[in-house]
């Protein structure tokens, strides 16, 4: 028996109705029958090892939502099934994998299966790509097998995108082998006629060894680094040379020149140094490239939440059908608990819907006829039809994503900065080398070329161009694997200017869910007795307030007849008395109107007051940020009352209640006027215009969709201990910046100064260049060291 | 130094396995998720796992 009151599997707190099962001969306990099967299952097919290997707990196993027949239909076939020589083939996205564990887990449950052939589970992008028999299994198997372990699978809406994604990081991996593979032996070969120091080597071999290392650099040059001939090529276009063009023909100068000398039986060759840049250059793209990569694949994976299915009105009768091919016009129906598929008219009289998705409001909004309902938004207890007017990428929802993959295309400052900077400095060096060149035409025509090229190698600002996205990268994977996500790049460089923090109240300084504060109680009800009615009344009609209710031994009652009504409450059948849990004009006429009253034939029982309760380290947060000699603000739209209360707690002394999103940008601009740095901190959609205004912003990873496409930075477990964590990374991150920056001006000056004076091979040029390069990437890596 | 003509032939070919196992191993998604991968080391789990003709191709 576990010491603690949580669930074995999933780590819930229990409730009174905890599952005893037999785990490995010891009685463990689980919240639910669901988690029990799955445990119980792992650990019959000797999983167990998942227990031990994962660091954070599995996902609570729905036990109803197991149908997952529709997925076998023919338009999920088509649409989202591939055809492979190892049968068919299917991307899967679940939001339940949480650590490697997770994905270790899923491998080893589906291979388990005779019909699987190949399952590839990915924590990072919550990915899970199966290939599987069809004669042997259905779609509709693999996804309850995933259900039953805790995973909930989506299907994947953006494939294509993604597949191009993935094609594109292969190809780079494959460039970035062959380079690293290759040049390691062009090197060996280099190196014999290196260590021939005193020309003791007979002619014929050492043209030997020449014409095998051009055999093996040309890879090398042209496979591996056609990624910068492309760049170099395509900022030539665009008359704006920039690092690209100074490594691109710093590499082909290098080749072409050690060609030509082979040709010749000239002195010196320099395919080793042409085959170094490439390798180096690109391990330096390539590990920008996938930090970026792991902190965009965690937003990508907010694509799953469209629905599937939309149930299409023909002729009077309901039928499924797939939600691309719903048209605009279309009458559709709606079945309690299920994603609207479609923007769309309401022509039910009047229902409640989960919006929490696009605006952050975890309350039920209710919908009367005529009125707008949102594709991604959740149905509440009460089934409508709706008149589809926007469909498929017209919808609000994926008008939201695409802003937010516009966003995340967009350059990084620094790089913006970086790259000004290498354009000047490109041109520069050109002068300086043709000068060079010029100089030692005259002193002695022999050296003029080795010495040109020693200064385009030594010039090549490899280490200046690294030096900040070698930082900045180093700092968002350091994030990302705190569980912070920064999707502008430049925020983190602006964190340094900020002076005002503003919070919002509602899921950002408090939890955002109702919790119970009091109970009072009239005509002789037991309190136990009215949590009980409440809680049976809510849980009955699938109302999300039920939790708020929830306490240990809670029994369910079962009543006659439950009905909800839009805005307004909760009725409800018990024999012949009828009960009524609502607002006050609802459940009791002529009460004060605040909190949740419940009443029997008219008599009230009890009153509730729920409150939000504040993050239990909201206060620290707020410490600490004080500490930085930063003010904080709150604003919220809640009542003065609530407000109050929470800043009085956190001992805030700017606090605004009751402001609109204009009010909010109204207080935020006035800051800026002030001459104020802004950083917001939100996470509703009556945030967002906030958010894009301030000039850094932080999104909780638990609040709405269009909060978090406006924000900088997410914080995925929306713990605000963490905002403390990033201003220090952000900070130590801008000392490295300055530092490499500084190293590598240095090296560059030195080396040049060096390369001028003839001194220096061209091969020896490239060796500090990359001990330079090597240098300012390792020193970001100390990033790491910052601990929350 | 004959002896060239053989070793340097021979780092060649060892060259060319190596970079046909990294176009092998890429193009078979290896490096997708080296997470769970690093997790298998430490099961308990000494059973070869059951052979599947597909692993073949």
């Amino acid at each position: 028996m576990t010491g603690t009151a949580t669930c074995f599997h999933c780590g819930e707190t229990l409730d009174g109705k905890a599952v005893n099962a037999e785990i490995d001969g010891a009685r463990q306990v689980f919240c639910c029958h669901g988690c029990a099967g799955a445990a119980q299952w792992i650990l019959s097919q000797g999983l167990a090892d998942y227990y031990r290997l994962r660091s954070e707990h599995g996902g609570r196993v729905d036990e109803q939502a197991m149908d997952y027949s529709a997925w076998d239909r023919d338009e999920v076939r088509n649409s989202h099934c591939r055809s492979t020589p190892q049968g068919m083939e299917v991307v899967l996205l679940t939001d339940g994998m949480h650590c490697a564990a997770c994905s270790w887990l899923i491998q080893k449950a589906l291979q388990k299966d005779p019909g699987v052939r190949q399952v590839n589970a990915n924590a990072i992008t919550g990915r899970i790509e199966i290939r599987w028999d069809p004669a042997q299994n259905r779609l509709s198997g693999l996804c309850k097998q995933l259900a039953r372990l805790g995973y909930k699978p989506y299907l994947s809406m953006n494939e294509d995108y993604q597949r191009e994604k993935r094609r594109e990081r292969n190809r780079l991996l494959l460039k970035l082998g062959i380079a690293a593979l290759v040049t390691t032996q062009t090197m060996m070969f280099s190196e014999a006629l290196y260590l021939d120091t005193r020309q003791e080597m007979p002619l014929a071999t050492r043209d030997f060894f020449r014409w095998l290392t051009f055999l093996l650099c040309s890879p090398v040059v042209f496979y591996s680094g056609s990624e910068f001939i492309r760049g170099m090529l395509r900022e030539l276009k665009h008359r704006q040379p920039g690092m690209d063009t100074l490594a691109a023909s710093s590499i082909l100068l290098a080749y072409f020149a050690s060609l030509y000398q082979t040709v010749i039986g000239g002195e010196h060759i320099w395919f080793d140094a042409a085959a170094m840049f490439v390798l180096f250059l690109l391990s330096a793209r390539v590990l920008e490239r996938f930090a970026r990569n792991t902190a965009r694949a965690k937003v990508d994976l907010l694509a799953k939440a469209q629905p599937q299915f939309a149930w299409r009105m023909q002729d009077g009768r309901r039928e499924q059908c797939p939600i691309s091919q719903v048209e605009a016009g279309d009458i559709l129906f709606l079945a309690p608990g299920e994603s609207v598929p479609a923007d769309g008219v309401l022509l039910s009289e009047a229902l409640e819907v989960d919006e929490s998705l696009l605006t952050g409001e975890a309350a039920l909004q209710t919908r009367r006829r005529g009125e707008t309902l949102f594709a991604g938004s959740t149905l509440g207890p009460i089934a409508g039809e709706l008149q589809a007017s926007r469909t498929g990428g017209d919808t609000q929802l994926s008008q939201i994503l695409r802003l937010v993959q516009k966003a995340q295309n967009a350059k990084p400052a620094e790089n913006l900065w970086a790259e000004r900077l290498a354009s000047r400095f490109v041109i520069i060096m050109f002068t300086v080398t043709v000068l060079a060149y010029a100089f030692w035409w005259q002193v002695d025509p022999d050296k003029a070329f080795p010495v040109a090229l020693a200064v385009l190698v030594a010039a090549c600002p490899c280490a200046l161009s690294l030096a900040v996205p070698a930082a900045v990268s180093s700092a968002f994977d350091a994030l990302a694997r705190a569980g912070v996500l920064v999707l502008s790049p430049d925020a983190l460089t602006k964190l340094k200017d900020i002076d005002h923090v503003v919070f919002d109240k509602t899921g950002t300084l408090t939890t955002g869910q109702a919790h119970l504060k009091d109970v009072q109680t009239f005509n002789g009800c037991s309190e136990s007795e009215a949590l009980q009615l409440a809680y049976s009344m809510e849980l009955g009609s699938k109302h999300p307030l039920a939790h708020a209710f929830k306490a240990d031994g809670l029994a369910q009652t079962v009543f006659d007849a439950l009905s909800v009504a839009p805005g307004h409450g909760i009725q409800a059948r018990l024999g012949d008395a009828e009960y009524r849990l609502g607002k006050t004009g609802f459940a009791a006429p002529g009460q004060p109107d605040a909190g949740i009253w419940l009443s029997r034939e008219q008599r009230l029982l009890a009153h509730f007051t729920l409150e939000d309760p504040i993050k239990p380290d909201a206060a620290a947060a707020i410490e600490h940020l004080r500490g930085q000699s930063l003010h904080c603000h709150l604003l919220s739209g809640d009542s003065l009352a609530h407000v109050q209360d929470v800043a009085g707690t956190l001992g805030l002394g700017s606090y605004r209640a009751r402001v609109d999103p204009e009010g909010k940008m109204q207080y935020l601009k006035a800051l800026q006027q002030a001459g104020g740095k802004v950083l917001m901190i939100g996470d509703g959609i009556n945030d967002a215009p906030v958010l894009a205004q301030a000039d850094v912003s932080m999104a909780m990873g638990s609040g709405a969709y269009v909060a978090q496409s406006n924000a900088d930075i997410l914080l995925m477990n929306s713990k605000l201990s963490q905002i403390g964590h990033v201003l220090s990374v952000a900070a130590h991150m801008r000392h490295l910046m300055r530092q490499n920056l500084r190293w590598a001006i240095a090296y560059n000056v030195i080396a040049v100064g060096v390369a001028l004076s003839g001194l220096i091979h061209p091969g020896y040029a490239s060796l500090g260049m990359a001990g330079s390069s090597l240098l300012v990437t390792l020193n970001a890596l100390r990033i790491y060291r910052i601990t929350p | 130094m004959n002896v060239l003509l053989f070793l340097i032939p021979i780092s060649i070919v060892l060259l060319l396995i190596g970079i046909a196992a990294f176009f092998w191993a890429v193009r078979r998604d290896q490096f997708d998720n080296l997470d769970a991968a690093a997790l298998d080391i430490l099961t308990d789990d000494s059973r070869p796992e059951p052979d599947k003709k597909s692993d073949a191709g």
